[in-house]
C-alpha cells in the first residue's frame, strides 16, 4: 500500500474530530514519522489535547497524559520505587512516561527541573531512576503543549530545550466554516470525541520509515538547504541562526514530507512546507528586527534563492 | 546593542596592537605616565570586553580628560609646541580607546591612528623610522579591515594579509602622488620642538665644548662631491666664526653687532674651477650650515654673512639638503675695514698678562705678521704641548696663561683660543673658527660622512695681501689629527668614543660590521637625497624633464593613469573570476528560462520554487502551459529526482533554448486579452 494512502486515511480520521486543521494534522504526522517530538503551542481550548489523543488513536499507540503543574516533580513523571512489605523489597512503579505517546500538557507550567527530566527522556529514549537505567517503550513520542509564553505563571522553555522538539505547531482558531460545523454537531447532540479508528499499525509505521530512509536528496536540494542555513547565520535579522541539528531536522522532515506524498526525492516545496514548523521556534530575531520567528521564516522562504547560480 | 555595530574581537586585538605600535617610537619623548595611561586604557577596555568592568561614566571621562591636560602641562610646563601637543594627542588617543564601543568609535580612533603615524615624521625622517611607519600603516589598515569582518571572533592573522594586499595595490598611486602632488610651503608654523636638544656646535665656545662634542658618534652631515673628494686634511668644514672673547668665552657676532654697511659680505674675486658638492645636514635646531672656504650656496634660501659663513634663515628641524660651490684658494677680505680690524683684534682689557707679554715679545723678534704666526706654531710644535681629549679643567682667572705655561695639555679649542689670543695681543687680526675637520669616506657611494667627533676649532689670521688665512694650531701639536682623524690621534690615549662603548664606529676593525654600517649609511644617504630632499624645485625639474610643460591635464592624466594601473588588472581579474564559480548548465538554463519569463512580466521571486512558479505562469499564460510544464518537469527531474541522464539534460537545454515566447507575440496577446 502506498504511503500516501495510509497518510490520507489517518489525516481524514483525525480531521473528523479536529475540523479544518488538515495542514497541522499532516505536519504532526510528519513529525511523528520522522521520530521527532512535537510541541503544540496555543491558547487553551484550541484542541491541542484533542489532536494528540486522536493521533495516538490512529497510530494505535498506548497513550498517557500528564498535566504539568507548578508543583509536579520529576518522580511524578518517571516513576518511583516503593517498599513492598510483602516480599520486603523495593518495587519500581513506573511513571506515566512509560508509554508510547505521552501528552505533556502545559509543559511550561512546571518548573525547569521537571521540564528537564522529561526533556532528557525525550533525547535519550530512556530514563534513569535510582541509578537504574530503564528503556522506554518503542516508539516513544512526546507531544507537549504549551501556552503562549507571555501568559502569567509560566516557565518558558529555553532555546536549548526548544531545539529538542522537531516541530512546533500552532493550531489557531478554526476556519469559520469548520467552527460552524462544530457548533452544529454539538447542537445536534452527535458524539463529541469518539475514539478514532486505528489506521496505521506498527508494521505500516515501520514501512513508512523505510520509505523515508530511501528518499533521495539531490545535490541541488542540499545546496538550497545550505543556502537557507547560511542565510540564517549571516543575515542581520537573525540573532541566532539554525544549528546543524536544526538543519538536519529540516532535512529529515522534508524527506518524510516527500515520502508522505509518495515521492522518492525531495523537492524545494517539501522544505518550504515543513520550514515554518521546523525552523520558527529555533530562530531568534535580532534586537533590531521587529518580527518574530514566523516572520523570519517568511523571510527565508521569500529571499533565499531556490535555484543556484 | 546591534550586533552589526559591535567591534569584533579580532578588530579589537588589532586595534590594541596598532595602539602600542603607534606609541612606541614616541616613547623616548613622552613622560612615563603617558605609557601608564596606555596600559590602563588597554586593561580597562579588555575588562569591558570580558564583561568584568563597565565603560567609564561621563564624570570619569571628564576627570580623565582634565587630568590628561593637567599632566601634560605639568610635564612640559606648556601646552604649546610640538612635543606637548603630540603628547596630548597620544594621551587622548589612549583615552579614546577606553570608550571604544561602537564601530564609529573605531573609525575615529583608527583615522586618528593614521594621523599619529604621521606625527612621528615631525621628529625624524630616518629611513628606519619610515620603514617602521609603513608597518604602522599596515597595522592600522589591518584593524580597519578587521572591523569589516564581523564573523571573526578569534584573533586572525589572515586579516593582515588582506590589508597588505590592499596596501600593495595602493603603492603605484602612492609613488605617483609622491612625485606629482604639489608640495605646498607650510601653511602655518608651530613653535616647533621647544624642548628638543640642540645638537652639534653652539654659537659660543668655552674650553671643553668641542672635546665633549667629540664623544658623540652621531652623524653631523654627509657630503657628496660632484668630482673627486679632496684630501682629508683639506676638509675644513667651516661653520661658525667667533670674533668676540668675553669672560673666557668665545662667541660669534650677533646680527645687530655688525654695522649696517658691513652686513653684506664683500665681493670675492673668484677664479678657477670651484669644488661642487651637496651637503645633507642632520637636524640641529640651529641655523648654521657648513662648507669649505670660500663657499657660495647654489641652493636658494641660504644666507651668507660678512664673515663668509652660510646660514639657513630657519633652524634646521629636519634633514636639510643644500648645494655649495667652493673656491678654496681665492683670497677673501683683502681690504679690512676699520671696524672689522678693531673687532678682530679686541681683547678683554685685562687678564692673561703673561700671554700678552709673550705675544708682544715674539712679534718683536719675528719682524712680520707671517713670521710671528710661524713662531707661535713653532712654539706649539717644539715644546712639550700635548693634544688630548682629557685636558683637565682650567679654573683660574687666567686660563690661557695656565694653559700655555703650566698645564700644556689641551684639545683643539685650547690651542685655537690661545693662538688667537696671542695674535690679537700683538694686534694681528685673528679669530676662532669652529666646524668639523675631515670625515669618513664611505667607499660604497663616495660620500664623506662627518660625525660629531670630527668637531674641530681652528684659527683665521688676516695677513696683508693675503686676506684671511686659515691657521690650525692643532696641526702643529698633533699632525695626526688632521691627516688621519681623531681616532688615530687618540689611539695611544684610548679615549676615542670612550663614553660610547657600543658605537658601531668603535668596531670598524671588524670587516663585516663595518661593511654593514657603511652600507646602511649609503642607504641613508640615498634616502635623504632622493626622498627627504625631494622638494618643490626638484619636483618641478623632474616633471619638467619628463613631461615638458606641467598642466592640469598632465597632472590629471598621471593621477588617473596610476589608478588605472592598479584598477584595470583588478577589474580584469574580477571579470574572469566570475567563471571560477562554475554554474551548472542546469541552473544556467533555468535562469535563462526565468529571464525570458521576466521579459513577459512574470518574475520569479528568489524563494519561489520552480513548481510554484510554473503554476503561477500557467495561470497567467495558459497558451504556454505545455512548454512550461515540460521545462519545469525536466528541471525538477534533473535537479531533484537524481536523474543524471545526459539526454534529458540535452532535452532540457534544447527546450529552454527554443522557448522564445517573445517571438510569438500574437499568441501572447491572445492570452492576455483572454
Amino acid at each position: 500500500m502506498q504511503v500516501r494512502g495510509l497518510v490520507d486515511s489517518a489525516v481524514n480520521e483525525v480531521g473528523n474530530i479536529l475540523l479544518g486543521k488538515e495542514p497541522q494534522i499532516r505536519l504532526a504526522l510528519c513529525c511523528l514519522f520522522a521520530r521527532g517530538h512535537l510541541l503544540l503551542e496555543d491558547l487553551p481550548g484550541m484542541g491541542k489535547t484533542t489532536l494528540s489523543h486522536a493521533l495516538a488513536a490512529v497510530l494505535g499507540l498506548s497513550w498517557k497524559r500528564v498535566q504539568f503543574t507548578s508543583d509536579l516533580l520529576p518522580a511524578d513523571i518517571l516513576g518511583v520505587s516503593v517498599f513492598d512489605a510483602s516480599d520486603a523489597s523495593f518495587t519500581f512503579h513506573p511513571g506515566p512516561i512509560f508509554t508510547q505517546l505521552l501528552l505533556a500538557d502545559e509543559i511550561n507550567r512546571t518548573t525547569p527541573r521537571t521540564q528537564s527530566a522529561l526533556l532528557e527522556a525525550m533525547a535519550e529514549g530512556q530514563v534513569t531512576v535510582e541509578g537504574e537505567t530503564r528503556q522506554l517503550p518503542q516508539p516513544f513520542f512526546v507531544i507537549a503543549t504549551q501556552n503562549p509564553v507571555h501568559q502569567s505563571g509560566t516557565y518558558p522553555l529555553p532555546e536549548s530545550q526548544l531545539d529538542r522538539f522537531l516541530m512546533r505547531l500552532e493550531l489557531g482558531y478554526p476556519h469559520p466554516q469548520a467552527e460552524r460545523q462544530m457548533f452544529e454537531r454539538r447542537h445536534s447532540g452527535a458524539m463529541e470525541i469518539q475514539n478514532p479508528r486505528q489506521c496505521i499499525d506498527m508494521g505500516q509505521l515501520e514501512m513508512i520509515r523505510v520509505a523515508v530512509s530511501k528518499v533521495h536528496a539531490s545535490e541541488n536540494l542540499i545546496d538550497y538547504l545550505q543556502r537557507l542555513v547560511a542565510y540564517t547565520r549571516q543575515s542581520p535579522e537573525f540573532e541566532v541562526g539554525l544549528s546543524p541539528r536544526g538543519a538536519l531536522a529540516l532535512l529529515d522532515c522534508a524527506k518524510t514530507w516527500a515520502a508522505m506524498n509518495n515521492r522518492g526525492h525531495v523537492v524545494p516545496e517539501d522544505i518550504q512546507a515543513v520550514l515554518p514548523a521546523v525552523a520558527a521556534h529555533r530562530l531568534v530575531p535580532s534586537g533590531d528586527y521587529a518580527g518574530d520567528g514566523d516572520a523570519l521564516v517568511d523571510l527565508l522562504r521569500r529571499d533565499v534563492d531556490v535555484v543556484g547560480r | 546593542m546591534n550586533v552589526l555595530q559591535q567591534v569584533p574581537r579580532n578588530a579589537l586585538m588589532w586595534i590594541i596592537i596598532s595602539l602600542f605600535a603607534l606609541v612606541a617610537p614616541h616613547i623616548g619623548r613622552l613622560p612615563i605616565w603617558v605609557l601608564a595611561v596606555y596600559v590602563i586604557a588597554v586593561v580597562w577596555r579588555l575588562q569591558v570586553h570580558r564583561g568584568r568592568w563597565s565603560f567609564p561614566g561621563r564624570w570619569v571621562k571628564v576627570a580623565m580628560t582634565t587630568s590628561g591636560f593637567v599632566g601634560i602641562y605639568a610635564s612640559y610646563g606648556t601646552l604649546v609646541g610640538l612635543e606637548p601637543t603630540v603628547a596630548l594627542l597620544l594621551t587622548a588617543f589612549a583615552l579614546k580607546f577606553i570608550e571604544l564601543s561602537q564601530r564609529k568609535d573605531a573609525y575615529v580612533l583608527l583615522f586618528l591612528g593614521y594621523f599619529i603615524c604621521i606625527t612621528e615624521f615631525l621628529f625624524s625622517q630616518d629611513l628606519l623610522i619610515t620603514l617602521y611607519s609603513v608597518i604602522n600603516v599596515l597595522l592600522v589598515t589591518t584593524a580597519l579591515v578587521a572591523l569589516h569582518q564581523p564573523g571573526l571572533d578569534q584573533f586572525n592573522r589572515g586579516t593582515m594579509r588582506l590589508a597588505g594586499v590592499m596596501l600593495l595595490q595602493a603603492v603605484p598611486l602612492m609613488v605617483v602622488l609622491f612625485f606629482v602632488f604639489p608640495r605646498f610651503g607650510p601653511l602655518w608654523t608651530v613653535p616647533i620642538k621647544s624642548h628638543a636638544a640642540k645638537t652639534g656646535m653652539s654659537d659660543f665656545m668655552k674650553p671643553g665644548d668641542v672635546a665633549s662634542l667629540s664623544q658623540s658618534d652621531e652623524v653631523a652631515f654627509r657630503v657628496k662631491f660632484d668630482g673627486e673628494i679632496p684630501e682629508k686634511s683639506a676638509l675644513y668644514w667651516r661653520g661658525l666664526v667667533f670674533s668676540r672673547l668675553e669672560q673666557d668665552v668665545w662667541s660669534g657676532l650677533g646680527y645687530y653687532d655688525v654695522p649696517l654697511e658691513e652686513q653684506r659680505p664683500d665681493e670675492v674675486a673668484i677664479s678657477g674651477q670651484p669644488l661642487r658638492y651637496s651637503v645633507i645636514m642632520e637636524s640641529t635646531q640651529q641655523n648654521w650650515l657648513y662648507g669649505l672656504r670660500y663657499a657660495r650656496a647654489r641652493s636658494p634660501g641660504v644666507m651668507h654673512s660678512s664673515d663668509f659663513r652660510m646660514m639657513s634663515p630657519a633652524p634646521l628641524e629636519s634633514e636639510y639638503l643644500y648645494r655649495v660651490e667652493s673656491w678654496t684658494d681665492v683670497p677673501v677680505d683683502l681690504d679690512l675695514s676699520d671696524w672689522r680690524r678693531k673687532t678682530e683684534t679686541k681683547l678683554p682689557p685685562q687678564g692673561n698678562n703673561r700671554t700678552r707679554e709673550l705675544a708682544l715679545e715674539l712679534r718683536e723678534s719675528a719682524g712680520s705678521d707671517e713670521a710671528f704666526v710661524e713662531q707661535v706654531l713653532e712654539k706649539f710644535n717644539s715644546e712639550d704641548y700635548v693634544y688630548t681629549l682629557q685636558p683637565g679643567r682650567l679654573t683660574g682667572s687666567n686660563p690661557i696663561d695656565d694653559f700655555l705655561f703650566q698645564a700644556r695639555r689641551g684639545f683643539c679649542e685650547h690651542y685655537a683660543s690661545a693662538f688667537v689670543f696671542m695674535m690679537r695681543a700683538a694686534d694681528v687680526p685673528a679669530r676662532v673658527v669652529a666646524g668639523y675637520q675631515g670625515g669618513e669616506i664611505n667607499p660604497l657611494n663616495k660620500t664623506v660622512i662627518v660625525h660629531q667627533f670630527d668637531a674641530h676649532a681652528w684659527a683665521e689670521v688676516w695677513l696683508e695681501n693675503r686676506g684671511w688665512v686659515r691657521v690650525d694650531p692643532t696641526s702643529a701639536v698633533s699632525p695626526l689629527r688632521i691627516e688621519m682623524g681623531l681616532e688615530e690621534a687618540m689611539a695611544s690615549e684610548g679615549s676615542f668614543l670612550a663614553a660610547a662603548p657600543l658605537s658601531p664606529l668603535r668596531y670598524r676593525s671588524i670587516p663585516l660590521l663595518n661593511q654593514l654600517r657603511l652600507r646602511y649609511d649609503a642607504l641613508t644617504y640615498r634616502w635623504q637625497s632622493w626622498v627627504v630632499g625631494f622638494d618643490s624645485e626638484q619636483q618641478f625639474d623632474l616633471l619638467h624633464t619628463l613631461f615638458g610643460e606641467i598642466s592640469t591635464r598632465v597632472f590629471a592624466t598621471l593621477l588617473l593613469g596610476s589608478w588605472a594601473l592598479v584598477l584595470v588588472p583588478v577589474a580584469i581579474s574580477l571579470f574572469f573570476k566570475r567563471d571560477t564559480y562554475p554554474v551548472s548548465p542546469l541552473d544556467k538554463y533555468y535562469r535563462l528560462f526565468c529571464d525570458r519569463m521576466a521579459e513577459l512580466g512574470l518574475i520569479r521571486g528568489p524563494g519561489e520554487t520552480p513548481g510554484h512558479f510554473a503554476q503561477r505562469a500557467v495561470e497567467a499564460l495558459p497558451g504556454f502551459a505545455d512548454e512550461l510544464r515540460r521545462i519545469t518537469g525536466l528541471y525538477n527531474d534533473l535537479a531533484y529526482a537524481g536523474v543524471k541522464d545526459k539526454d534529458e539534460l540535452a532535452q532540457f537545454t534544447r527546450a529552454v533554448s527554443r522557448f522564445r515566447p517573445d517571438r510569438r507575440r500574437g499568441l501572447l496577446e491572445e492570452d492576455t486579452t483572454l
